[in-house]
């Protein structure tokens, strides 16, 4: 057993809250002192906007400070290389990578030629050897997982949440369904990032293939390790670049097409753009540079859904939102237009000390919320849970007239419609207003607060100048939603009591 | 459904009486009792928000009540035994199937797979 299968043994036993401790112990024991005493800086890609929020959840989880980028939507930390399964944990973030080098103040030469000449010589110097380790043992910490998941069912790592996920039965059911299919059409209009989030491909040889090779790796432990190290003497990689700024005399393309054939000269590793081990990161931001290796392959932001809508709110802005109105706990906490309930689940995976309810109109919305809460139950179930239910339920209801007690409910967070994919602007001039006035009803006086994400900012502007007795904005947050520039408002509630607002009764 | 939702639950029909439309009645066609985690700080938190009278008939409906008495007790932030009665009917007793009855204007709303469907027709509203 090398090195780094033996950290990797003691790293899962200890996040393995079940497994017999003196085994833990032992095994920690064993866990080389010079890879114990690694320290790596880790990068993280957050929804642009939310940084500070995810540098407090890194605060709070692993006791680290981050550094915000001045590269928007990047956060970076310092950890242990021990903790690195705790990192896979967080909530807020979407891809994770090790960082190799980070230069502050990169003096790019004028011409393209010397640039790119610069950025060759510059793979040979950097410091690999460490984040190499790391990427190795996140690698065998990935490869065991899956090795577990198999084996015994009750791993309680994130990780293997979003492999179950992305495996669960129900995604081949959505697709299925005639008015998603038409919803998927209709969104087909707007090209942008988050497209990919509407259609998830049945793949359903692909699924079998995965299951297979787990299965066989199952039987034999001994001869797995020396597989591994038999591939690792041809090591595949790729060199992804982002630029941005406007001083550059080259293409991100070129830019990782010279450093990506300096690493192959360096490493001898072989270049492959799809079917690749390592991918290395050259972030360019006008005169910062970052070297980095990627720590995940697919953004982190699917984890709990499996049936996705037409605009499913990635998960990670979903905890984002959530963490911003500080939810206490026996908090009830509402999402009145769901969608497919991407916020309360992630909200009853999260805070299961609060009680979160999912609504929205659309009988379609409603039904994936419901078998979307379903996959997160089976995923609890898997873990040896005794429970059989989360503090979650989902209701049918129209936002302008919600079925609830006046005084109610303690936070509102939701997605509005932007009127883009659903709804439409115009609609907005008299939707907004009235869910205003409806949500202001049913949110406790004085302790209330709502977290709404729009794009319409101009609309949602004139309808809270309307609302200010009912409303007081506290924060407001600018974020990137799948390209479109969009707003997250913090809104508290005044004390104003319930009852003078009440527009029926 | 969790009883919990139901105590949050009116019907918002046109015409009813200001505050009325509480609580509906549950017709229940199927109940479910799910293992919840129990959470005491929860659900001591949670009594003085629900509407104790309509929890307490919603329970003995579905013939769930138990013995749980018809005020909160005393000190019962403290009482364990008080609370876990509370949290089961708050949130382990689930309708699956049914109906939901406004008291006033006898409008029914259905339960199907544990989702009541509160949407009202627009001569409704």
């Amino acid at each position: 057993m090398s090195e780094t299968e033996k950290a990797v043994d003691a790293l899962s036993e200890m996040n393995l809250g079940d497994a017999p401790k003196q085994l833990g112990e032992n095994k920690e024991a064993n866990l080389s002192a010079s890879c114990k005493d690694i320290v790596v800086t880790i990068g993280a890609t957050v929804p642009t906007g939310f940084e500070l929020t995810a540098a407090d959840e890194v605060q709070e989880k692993l006791g680290s400070q981050s550094r915000i980028s001045k590269d928007r939507g990047k956060i970076y930390f310092e950890i242990p290389v021990i903790d690195l399964p705790q990192v896979h944990q967080l909530r807020s973030v979407d891809n994770l990578f090790v960082v190799v080098q980070e230069f502050k103040d990169y003096q790019f030469k004028e011409t393209k030629e010397e640039a790119l000449k610069d950025l060759e010589d510059l793979a040979k110097k950097l410091p690999w050897t460490n984040p190499l380790e790391v990427w190795k043992l996140n690698t065998s910490l990935k490869k065991k997982k899956t090795r577990q998941k198999k084996g015994n069912q009750h791993s309680n790592t994130r990780k293997q949440k979003l492999e179950n996920d992305i495996k669960g039965e129900g995604t081949v059911e959505g697709l299925h369904d005639p008015l998603q299919n038409i919803l998927g059409l209709e969104s087909a209009e707007i090209q942008d990032a988050q497209k990919t989030d509407e259609v998830m491909p049945p793949n359903e040889d692909e699924q079998s293939d995965s299951k297979e090779e787990v299965a066989s790796s199952d039987e034999n432990k001994s001869g797995d390790c020396k597989k591994s190290e038999m591939e690792a003497q041809v090591v595949k990689f790729r060199v992804t670049c982002n630029r941005a700024g406007d001083k550059h005399s080259f293409t991100s393309n070129e830019a990782a097409r010279d450093f990506g054939g300096a690493v192959q000269d360096f490493f001898q590793w072989k270049a492959d753009m799809t079917n690749f081990d390592v991918e290395v990161l050259l972030n360019i931001h006008s005169n910062e540079v970052v070297v980095g290796i990627a720590l995940t392959e697919e953004s982190l932001h699917r984890r709990n859904i499996t049936h996705f809508g037409p605009t499913t709110l990635r998960s990670t802005l979903a905890y984002g939102m959530l963490r911003l109105c500080e939810p206490q706990p026996a908090d009830i906490i509402i999402d009145p237009m769901c969608g497919t309930g991407a916020i309360p689940i992630e909200g009853a995976a999260e805070w299961p000390n609060c009680f979160h309810v999912a609504g929205d109109n659309n009988p379609q919305a409603v039904k994936r919320t419901a078998n979307n809460i379903s996959s997160l139950l089976r995923q609890i179930h898997s873990k040896e849970s005794s429970s059989g239910s989360k503090p979650i339920d989902s209701i049918q209801w129209d936002i302008c007239s919600l079925p609830l007690r006046t005084g109610s409910v303690d936070v509102i967070v939701t997605d509005m419609p932007f009127g883009k994919r659903i709804g439409s602007k115009k609609k907005n001039w008299d939707l907004y207003p009235a869910c205003l006035m409806e949500m202001g009803r049913i949110c406790r006086p004085r302790t209330g607060r709502a977290v709404l994400l729009t794009q319409d900012r101009k609309c949602f502007a004139k309808a809270l100048s309307k609302m200010g007795h009912l409303w007081r904005k506290s924060h407001t947050i600018w974020v990137n939603v799948g390209g479109l520039h969009a707003a997250v408002y913090l809104l508290k509630r005044t004390g104003e009591r319930n009852e003078e607002t009440k527009s029926k009764w | 459904m969790k009883l919990l939702t139901h105590n949050m639950l009116t019907s918002h029909v046109r015409g009813v009486r200001p505050g009325g439309g509480f609580p509906l009645r549950i017709k229940a066609t199927e109940v479910k009792v799910n293992n919840v985690d129990f959470n005491q700080e929860f659900t001591a938190r949670m009594v003085p928000k629900v509407e104790w009278g309509a929890l307490v008939e919603a329970a003995e409906s579905l013939g769930h009540r138990g013995d749980l008495p018809s005020e909160p007790i005393p000190d019962y932030e403290s009482n364990e035994d008080f609370l876990r009665k509370v949290h089961h009917v708050l949130m382990e007793v689930e309708v699956v199937e049914g109906m939901l009855k406004c008291p006033d204007t006898g409008r029914e709303f259905p339960i199907t797979k544990g989702i009541p469907n509160m949407l009202l027709s627009e001569e409704e509203t």
